[in-house]
């Protein structure tokens, strides 16, 4: 197979099989979680509990008290540098938008490619810092497994592999954006069956902290 | 209760599993900031005692029976059992290293109600008979006997009959209509007969009709602590039993901090069904005596004092403003600590810790966590609102030679009580 | 020459005392139960406060060595039941507040206090076997009382 037949099938089938397994891998994710419900809660509730619940949708990302806020800055900013940097990269690019568009129907306006360029690196550098925290860090040393480290590949891969695409990196273009769609075809493999569900399940799992904090009065 | 055994367990654990916990298991990202949230990681640096290790086994039997993947891993024989030496191991991280005070659940990332899965954990823990010792010791005896203590009732009479002889005002034992029923806990009844003083006095001068009952009288739930709803719901019964036949309007949970998540939050969740009556903090209902202009206080401490939020009334009760309007009415000299009500730290004694024979070193360590709220803040003076916070906090102070006094807020509040003279009740009887 | 035959009677008396008089008084309610607790931090506590010229910082020692007596003796939570250990820690109360420092000194005062504590230690001692202990010890407390009240006019 040479390059340009790669590109054309990773493009196509490939990146159709990935997109497919994804939906239904998360189709099912979904299923698996909300078929186990919840029990009533048959406690003289002070409130539902549904207002905070969205409230603390957003105000988890913030922190809450002096003694967290201080040992866990590095966690914290560089998980909101990286998370800006991604979004960045995946939703402001104009060749990512048209794909999009051609999912959904409609476009956004992009964001100049130096930017995107500049926001990627970004995201790449505290990856990499992350990922020696993650090795040195004793707390994190002790949870992380094996999944942590193929995740934080899966997530690099694509960023790097787009660099390298835009600015023409090491192999021959065709070959570069084809390493990159295919990276993405990983990703979209995997993400249902790791921990990058997270990106999807969170909103839920503030929404019912929140919720079950409400239920007693409590606000965050 | 049944026999305890492994299969028992796991079938507890999967009896536990719910959206939340599968939401939370997908969601966690082995990021570690639970660790720095909780005391018994931050004054020993276990990593081990990170929140979310603590429920280990439970995302293990989650992953490998409820998610596809772990399912086909499963089949392939790919997947690591959990075993009794396992839960054995875990027995330190579930109940020596964790009083379920909930500060991991406010600080998680992805809105983990790690407390929640804790919670969950210690019931597959106790079906399968891996809990501490001092634990089970407690449980036994508040079934059989009534108390965790082993409390009877003549023991209860007796100081009852002290706090008579004290003020000149019965105490109501099993009065048919009272409007409160009052609980309290065997720490109180032992070592703090004061709380039981100050309850007879405000509530005699506010005049409304209270009792207890001589059935149901002990308010701590050592079922919750150990984890095993049979036991915790046994034990709510009890005072739901009492409540019911009293046909009381308001059970009044004492100051005990799990106790109030027993039987406010847990109790009617056990016992099937709504309760027919309220249950309230008893400072929930001295702050709506003080609303209602029926608690009178005169006079001001002058110290400078801080509050020690009890956890399980606070962050995972809900009680937050009413010790601080109460504390307001005699303190003129209230300073906050810096992580306060619902971020307040945990003193490091509940949740079954306190009656851990093996996590007596470890408790003493986790305090380390107050000692340094209190060395920030510069006070003469310490109030809180749970006797088990109490005892922690002086045998604390006393082990690090910090002389501080530590107050029972309802104990204060009786101190300045405005006595009626009309009824002829008064400190010069 | 006072007569002491009730509560009332009891609590007008002693309040009507100096601090030093009440501290004085309050030694001997703590005398009669002190052998429930066996602790020479108990006999320290009523040696300083028997003595008319003990320093403050005689006081204060006396006041941590007795507090430190009562987190030793008090019983652990969930744990079973030791009544006759449970006197100790409240000989260990009533031990404290008769050398509370003046300015800790509570409503009641360091002498009824301690009268307090001493009766629910003697309860606590034979909680099983004997209701009526409470009153017996408050008889005697009315006892010592009148009789230290005599020495003083």
């Amino acid at each position: 197979m040479n390059e340009v037949d790669f590109l054309l099938w990773v493009r196509g089938p490939g990146l159709a099989i990935a997109s497919i397994i994804f939906v239904l891998g998360m189709t099912v994710k979904m299923f698996e979680i909300f078929m186990l419900g919840r029990k009533k809660n048959l406690a003289e509730l002070r409130g539902s509990g549904i207002k905070e619940g969205f409230r603390t949708i957003i105000t988890r990302s913030g922190h809450v008290d002096t003694y967290s806020t201080r040992n866990t800055r590095f966690t914290h900013i560089a998980g909101w540098v990286f998370h800006i940097g991604l979004f960045t990269a995946i939703f402001l690019l104009a060749p990512h938008i048209e794909v999009f568009k051609s999912i959904v129907g409609f476009a956004w306006p992009a964001l100049p490619t130096p930017i995107i360029d500049f926001a990627t690196v970004i995201a790449m550098i505290t990856m990499l810092a992350m990922l020696f925290h993650r090795i040195t860090n004793p707390v994190l040393k002790y949870l992380s497994t094996g999944q942590d480290f193929v995740v934080w590949a899966l997530t690099f891969l694509p960023l790097l592999t787009g660099y390298m695409a835009y600015h023409h990196l090491f192999f021959s273009y065709t070959l570069v954006l084809g390493l990159h769609i295919l990276s993405v075809c990983l990703l979209l493999v995997f993400f249902p069956f790791t921990k990058l569900t997270h990106a999807v399940t969170l909103f839920f799992a503030r929404w019912y902290n929140g919720m079950m904090a409400g239920e007693k009065g409590v606000q965050q | 209760m049944s026999k305890a055994t492994l299969e028992r367990g796991l079938n507890a654990l999967r009896e536990q599993i719910d959206t939340p916990i599968a939401l939370f298991f997908s969601s966690c990202t082995h990021c570690g900031m639970c660790a720095t949230a909780c005391l018994f990681y931050t004054e020993t640096e276990n990593p081990a005692y990170t929140p979310i290790n603590k429920v280990e086994p439970l995302r293990r039997l989650w992953e490998q029976e409820y998610t596809l993947v772990g399912r086909i891993k499963k089949a392939l024989g790919m997947s690591k059992p959990i075993t009794d030496a396992e839960l054995e191991e875990w027995k330190e991280y579930a109940y020596n290293a964790c009083s379920l005070c909930g500060r991991c659940t406010m600080v998680c990332p992805v809105g983990n109600d790690i407390t929640y899965m804790i919670r969950k954990m210690r019931e597959g823990m106790a079906a399968s008979g891996h809990t501490p010792e001092g634990l089970v010791g407690a449980s036994t005896r508040a079934v059989k006997i009534g108390s965790p203590m082993g409390v009877k009732l003549p023991a209860l009479q007796a100081q009852a009959r002290h706090v008579e002889k004290d003020t000149g005002i019965e105490i109501p034992f099993d009065v048919e209509g009272a409007e409160y029923m009052l609980l309290m806990s065997s720490m109180e009844i032992m070592n703090y007969p004061e709380y039981l003083e100050a309850v007879s006095k405000i509530f005699n001068a506010a005049g409304k009709s209270w009792t207890i009952s001589s059935e149901a009288f002990e308010a701590t739930n050592s079922g919750i602590q150990i984890g095993s709803s049979d036991i915790a719901r046994e034990l709510v019964s009890r005072v739901v039993n009492a409540a019911e036949k009293l046909k009381v309007k308001t059970v009044i949970s004492p100051e005990c901090g799990h106790a109030y998540t027993a039987i406010r939050w847990e109790g009617p969740n056990l016992i099937g069904r709504p309760f027919p009556f309220h249950v309230k903090h008893i400072l929930e209902v001295l702050d709506e005596f003080r609303e209602q202009g029926l608690l009178k206080t005169e006079g001001f401490e002058d110290a400078r004092m801080t509050f020690h939020d009890p956890c399980q009334l606070v962050r995972r009760g809900g009680v937050v403003q009413q010790p601080r309007n109460l504390l307001n009415m005699v303190a003129t000299d209230f300073v906050e600590m810096k992580d306060h009500g619902i971020m307040n730290w945990c003193c490091g004694a509940g949740g079954g810790v306190s009656a851990n024979e093996d996590a007596e070193e470890l408790k003493m360590k986790a305090f380390n966590r107050k000692k340094h709220q209190l060395e920030e803040l510069n006070v003469d003076t310490l109030v809180t609102a749970c006797a088990n916070c109490r005892i922690q906090i002086e045998e604390g102070l006393e082990e690090n030679e910090i002389d501080m006094p530590v107050v029972g807020l309802t104990e204060m509040l009786a101190e300045h009580l405005v006595e009626d003279k009309k009824t002829g009740v008064s400190d010069n009887d | 020459m006072t007569e002491i035959n009730n509560e009332s009677q009891f609590r007008a008396a002693l309040k009507g005392m100096s601090l030093a008089n009440q501290r004085e008084v309050g030694a001997s309610f703590v005398e009669q139960v002190a052998y429930l607790a066996d602790d020479e931090r108990i006999g320290f506590a009523i040696r300083v406060a028997s003595n008319k010229d003990a320093a403050e910082d005689e006081l204060n020692a006396a006041h941590k060595a007795a507090k430190a007596a009562a987190i030793d003796c008090y019983t652990r939570c969930g744990s079973d039941a030791d009544w006759a250990a449970q006197a100790g820690y409240f000989v260990a109360r009533a031990a404290s507040a008769i050398v509370t420092p003046e300015k800790d000194v509570g409503r009641d005062g360091p002498a009824w206090t301690a009268a307090a504590n001493s009766r629910l230690a003697r309860t606590c001692s034979i909680i099983e076997s004997n209701p009526e202990a409470e009153s017996q010890e408050a008889g005697k407390q009315y006892r010592i009382l009148e009789d230290y009240l005599k020495k003083r006019v």
